[in-house]
């Protein structure tokens, strides 16, 4: 028997564009975690329902009912904003725990509800269709990436190049908004809401918008992914994509948006790259060992940097 | 009372079986310095969270000028200018001491989502002027020399003068003052009750403390209300309250006389 251990998957480009594009889309979704979690201080356990809530919109507009493309893009966000503000009124009264037990609830429910609702979403049979309009455009764009000297055969280079543009110019528009005065509310009631509260905040009403934020930016990660699958089922948006989201931002560092695009690509390059060494195992046992090395990299860093790669050491210590 | 800043009346609060606040009724007086005391027990960090809005009464009436508060969420009493400060001095340790300060700048535009980008002149005005106010206020408080530090980084006593510069941010017609000497070394506890003064010389604030140290009592507040077992048994002046037989019985006899 070969025991032979190969990496020579890492090598190849198709491997990290696929990698890239995945880190964009948790990127993306992870930057909603971390204004929620890092900068407001509410345990966001629905993202991936929120997310589906966006894909799922979009989806269902443009294939059932003929939208174009750019209206049901506004569309779906405002539907994944409005879910998030349903849920939050009543939940972000609650406790830290409950919030969290609230919307670990709400994306199960959705996921359910994607998964029966056979004659909107087609089940896990799987939602096809809506994105002829951006193989189009890639397509053109590909082309013209081509005529001025960049020469990448992959189909889904395109789609890299504006999931990281738009992680970017995502990840730089709420650090921004983090850092004026709103902000400072934010990072207020995170460490504690009564002195905001005794100071004239509202804060539920902050809460809320962070939470409504948030499912904006799920629902532009549930384009992108959307548009990666060129098929939306109800198993992509599992309450573990949610708990990815979480490790991203504790690998990253709690509070720092830039450490959510490098904890994104880590944790990427992880569970996809685990998906490629071979071992002599079977292949059910070769998935679990994904989740084992997650889990590993994750107490190695809790020993070693429990603040975060990009976390603020002095601020965990002050804030216990 | 003629000129009643605050009124409580016939306040009710219950935890199961417990009557925390059992029909409490006083008045305020506008400009005075008033000190709440009681045994442990009585009610009176209870009363504090109600007349606050941290906590729902479960019956009676509460007015501040007049109007009544009594519905109100905490952050609307705030706004009207009741602020109140904790017994666990509640600092925002993660921040630093001159953004403690900023936070409770009322009304101000950046605050709003967007407020920055649509609004940017009012916004950015609105700023300096918070800084200027709180760099004066800083300055008074000595912890100018802080302002960039982290919160978390003073002295338990910097912090209590700190969430008190903070609280006068909001220019307070009202402070409540939960324990505002709890931990603070004697020299910083002096500096503290000269504040409290100076506020209430300069800008007609009126405070209402809870405080254990009877001296202190004595010597600093100009009326004192007494609670026990949830209700108010006494009301007066140093004096007069020093006297007065159920308050010595329920409380003062083993602390002060003897």
């Amino acid at each position: 028997m070969t025991t032979a251990i190969t990496f020579h998957a890492f090598a190849g480009a198709d491997f990290w564009i696929g990698v890239g594009v995945l880190a964009a889309t948790y990127g993306i979704f992870s930057l909603g975690l971390q204004l929620n979690v890092g900068t407001t201080g509410i345990t966001n356990f629905g993202q991936a329902g929120f997310m589906a809530i966006g894909a799922y919109t979009m989806g269902i507009l443009v294939v059932k009912d003929g939208w174009s493309w750019w209206w049901a893009m506004p569309a779906a966000i405002a539907a994944s904003m409005v879910a998030a503000i349903l849920v939050g009124l009543p939940s972000l009264r609650l406790r830290a725990d409950y919030f969290a037990i609230t919307t670990l609830a709400f994306s199960e429910i959705v996921r359910y509800l994607t998964d029966n609702t056979r004659s909107l979403t087609n089940g896990s049979q799987g939602l096809l269709g809506y994105s002829g309009g951006w193989v189009t455009l890639s397509v053109r764009f590909g082309g013209w990436l081509n005529d001025h000297g960049v020469h990448v055969t992959n189909f889904l280079f395109p789609l890299l190049l504006v999931s990281w543009a738009l992680l970017i110019a995502l990840a730089l528009l709420v650090a921004a908004v983090v850092r004026t005065p709103w902000g400072r509310v934010l990072r207020a009631i995170r460490e504690d809401e009564d002195a905001a509260r005794a100071l004239g905040k509202n804060t539920l009403a902050y809460k809320l918008q962070s939470l409504a934020l948030s499912a904006a930016l799920a629902a532009i990660a549930g384009f992108v992914l959307a548009l990666n699958l060129t098929l939306l089922v109800p198993d992509e948006f599992d309450p573990v994509f949610t708990i990815f989201g979480f490790v991203i931002v504790i690998l990253g560092g709690l509070g720092s948006y830039f450490g959510v695009l490098v904890g994104s690509v880590v944790l990427m390059t992880l569970l996809e790259g685990t998906r490629y060494v071979e071992l002599p195992l079977a292949a059910d046992k070769v998935a679990a060992i994904r989740f084992i090395i997650v889990g590993a990299v994750l107490i190695l860093l809790m020993a070693f940097r429990p603040q975060g790669i990009f976390g603020k050491k002095q601020e965990m210590l002050l804030g216990e | 009372m003629s000129d009643a800043i605050l009124e409580v009346e016939r306040v009710e609060k219950r935890f199961g079986g417990v009557r925390a606040v059992d029909g409490a009724s006083f008045g305020i007086e506008r400009g005075s310095i008033t000190a709440l005391i009681g045994p442990n027990g009585a009610g009176k960090s209870t009363l504090f969270d109600i007349v606050s809005g941290f906590e729902r009464a479960g019956g009676g009436a509460i007015r501040l000028d007049g109007r009544s508060i009594y519905h109100l969420p905490a952050y609307a009493i705030a706004r009207r200018g009741l602020v109140r400060t904790f017994q666990l001095t509640k600092t925002l340790n993660v921040m630093t001491v001159l953004d403690n300060m900023l936070l409770a700048a009322p009304g101000h535009p950046g605050e709003r989502l967007g407020g920055w980008l649509v609004r940017p002149f009012a916004a950015r005005r609105r700023e300096r002027e918070a800084r200027t106010h709180a760099l004066e206020l800083l300055e008074t408080f000595d912890l100018s020399g802080h302002a960039g530090e982290y919160a978390g980084t003073l002295s338990g006593g910097q912090r209590k003068l700190l969430e008190l510069a903070r609280a006068l941010m909001l220019s307070p017609r009202l402070v409540l003052l939960d324990e505002p000497l709890a931990g603070v070394n004697l020299t910083l506890g002096r500096r503290l009750l000269e504040h409290i003064e100076e506020m209430r010389t300069r800008d007609g604030t009126t405070v209402l403390f809870v405080e254990h140290d009877m001296e202190v009592v004595m010597n600093h507040s100009d009326r004192v209300i007494v609670m026990a077992q949830g209700r108010v048994i006494a009301e007066g002046s140093a004096q007069e309250v020093r006297k007065n037989e159920t308050v010595v019985e329920a409380y003062l006899g083993k602390v002060v006389v003897g």
